[in-house]
């Protein structure tokens, strides 16, 4: 049994006509041609019911490597997070809940909290805040230049956070770096960046900001382009400042992706920090730059308290699940709304 | 119309103000690594140097394993992204194409690796690389990054967008799965399966965490990693030379980024990517 030519021609234009333009008309009826020389050599049938075993292994590789990297080393951690052991010697010893205790009530752990909150706070100033004012402007306030400074302001995200760690190390310096020079040219001092309590979380902080912008931007823009033109044309002609424009139709209807900026803003933020932390500060000063995702490094690679590591590990996850269902959830409303 | 022209303008301040603080740092990095020692610090704001200088970069071929620190990160890069498309097509086939029970189960088992924070897995994946033995090998940065969770995901999407009467047809022909794969959904989603290689390449290609715990000899370091010996303890000095390094390190990228942009934000543009 073949496929109508006409039959194809209408799948072409019904594709088409949604905008999907993977392939011209002629090319349909090419693959069409294609498929019927494939079927030729090839007999086997294709979803037959007794065929479990293809899925089976088409899907092998893929969930075999993120099962044994992603979700056993969960459960490696829960077993871990109650041991006291430093990675090295062969004796484990048990000791229940002691690691979380000691973790609790220590003192740097209100520092890690503070430390963390200051960086969310931020990162969400630097890359989520300000990406979704300035796509709004590209996508709604600008008539021209709009590629341009998507170009443009994406290109940081593209380079190594090693790379932008190093750059600002310089740029930062407070004896011969640029930014010393532009403050000494208005009568300023430069602080010592990296050497003090806040100002190293506020540097390290847009040292992230700075690659991490425009990709949040361009997730922002994509949302922002896809709020109707009649709807802003409809508020243009009730005279609607840009103001009510943002607030009250641009802000509604870009509210499942900015939600999904604002988690990945925090959950991917505080783990782009162990680069630039690793590089610049190792924690310091004092453990003044260090957070919730680097301790777990700090504790398992540094300290080996392999114990330690891992019950940080486990609240980090505690905390981030919280995030995630948030997450997931709007991700299923996006996955379903695309289907 | 005059007063919309003066508000543009307003904004394209902004959008400049923004485009500046954005590329100045690149500028800054490529005319740093093009300075002499004495203008480095002489002429620091001076975006072009007076006298161009080649010496930063044969400092670094002289003396430090450069071309093996390019071949490292491109091994592993390259690995890693071909992996990563391989399996993510194959496990994207089978969620499109087959039913099965607890397919959504697993689907969303999987694509929720994506978020699991680095901190989870550090420890333990570390202690498993040792046990296989691949620790300060390549293999020990490869393995655990062979699969990822959003490539199923974008490939799912892109598999899904393919017209419904083209996969009809094949069915009725009883064409076999692995022809339908290669001979039919292949070439028409070679675009996105393209631009999301070259993503995955990018991102391996700047990652320096796992390769910070997996590398210790130096002559297995890739770029990124390479970085971190031109930072001494007191904020160095020879900045000419660690941005000839760093020049290196985002040539690559960049050079992909401007090569083929629209494809490239069109696939950041669907996804969120680590690293």
């Amino acid at each position: 049994m073949n496929l109508e030519e006409a039959e194809i021609r209408m799948a072409s234009h019904k594709a088409q006509d949604q905008g999907e333009q993977i392939l011209s008309n002629d090319a349909y009826i090419q693959y069409a041609a294609m498929i019927k020389n494939a079927a030729k050599h090839w007999r086997r049938t294709f979803c037959e019911a007794g065929s479990i075993w293809q899925p089976v292994v088409f899907l092998t590789p893929a969930t075999l490597v993120l099962f044994v990297f992603a979700y056993w080393p969960l459960l490696q951690d829960v077993w871990l997070s109650f041991h006291l052991w430093n990675m090295i010697s062969p004796a484990m010893k048990f000791v229940g809940l002691q690691n979380y205790f000691q973790l609790v009530t220590s003192a740097e752990f209100i520092k890690i909290i503070t430390n963390t909150v200051l960086y969310i706070v931020v990162l969400l100033l630097v890359n989520f805040l300000l990406p979704y004012l300035l796509s709004f402007m590209m996508a709604h306030l600008l008539k021209r230049f709009s590629f341009f400074y998507r170009s443009a302001l994406f290109a940081p995200s593209t380079v190594s956070l090693a790379v932008a760690s190093i750059l600002f190390l310089w740029i930062f310096n407070p004896l011969a770096g640029p930014l010393s020079i532009l403050l000494s040219a208005v009568g300023l001092e430069s602080p010592r960046w990296f050497k003090e309590p806040v100002l190293v979380v506020i540097v390290i902080g847009l040292i992230i900001g700075w690659k991490v912008f425009g990709y949040n931007l361009i997730l922002l823009l994509s949302a922002m382009v896809d709020v109707p033109k009649e709807l802003i044309e409809a508020a243009r002609i009730e005279n609607a400042s840009d103001w009510q424009l943002f607030r009250y139709i641009i802000v509604p209807m870009t509210s499942s992706t900015a939600l999904y900026v604002f988690v990945i803003t925090i959950v991917f933020g505080l783990q782009y920090v162990l680069v630039p932390v690793n590089m610049l500060t190792q924690g310091g000063p004092d453990q003044g730059s260090t957070n919730l995702v680097y301790i777990v490094y700090q504790y398992g690679f540094v300290f080996f308290q392999t114990g330690k590591a891992a019950a940080f590990a486990i609240l980090s996850m505690v905390i981030y699940a919280l995030f995630l269902m948030l997450k997931t959830k709007v991700l299923d409303k996006k996955v379903h709304y695309e289907n | 119309m005059k007063i919309s022209s003066i508000r543009g303008w307003h904004w394209h301040v902004v959008l400049c103000g923004a485009v500046l603080i954005q590329l100045w740092p690149l500028f800054f990095m490529l005319s740093t690594s093009f300075k002499s020692m004495d203008e480095i610090f002489q002429s620091t704001l001076n975006p072009i140097p007076a006298v161009p200088v080649m010496n930063n970069y044969l400092y670094v071929l002289k003396n430090f394993p450069l071309v093996q620190y390019i071949f490292n990160t491109f091994f592993i890069a390259g690995i890693i992204a071909a992996s990563k498309i391989i399996t993510s097509i194959l496990a994207a086939f089978a969620f499109v194409y087959y039913e099965f029970s607890h397919k959504e189960k697993l689907f969303n088992a999987l694509l929720l690796t994506f978020f699991i924070p680095i901190t989870v897995v550090m420890v333990p994946n570390y202690l498993l690389l040792s046990r296989l033995g691949v620790l300060n090998t390549p293999w020990g940065v490869i393995l655990p990054q062979l699969a990822d969770a959003m490539g199923i995901f974008l490939i799912r999407q892109a598999m899904r967008a393919i017209p419904r009467p083209l996969i009809e047809a094949g069915k009725l022909e009883n064409a076999g799965a692995w022809v339908m794969l290669t001979r039919i959904i292949l070439p028409l989603i070679k675009p996105s399966v393209i631009a999301m290689g070259i993503v995955f390449f990018i991102n391996s290609w700047n990652d320096y965490f796992w390769p910070l715990l997996v590398l210790q000899d130096k002559s297995r370091y890739t770029l990124p990693l390479a970085l971190q010996m031109f930072i001494s303890a007191e904020g160095g000095s020879e900045w000419g030379i660690a941005m000839a390094v760093a020049v290196l390190t985002s040539l690559p990228p960049l050079l992909l980024y401007l090569s083929c942009q629209r494809f490239i934000i069109h696939t950041f543009m669907q996804s969120g990517v680590k690293g």
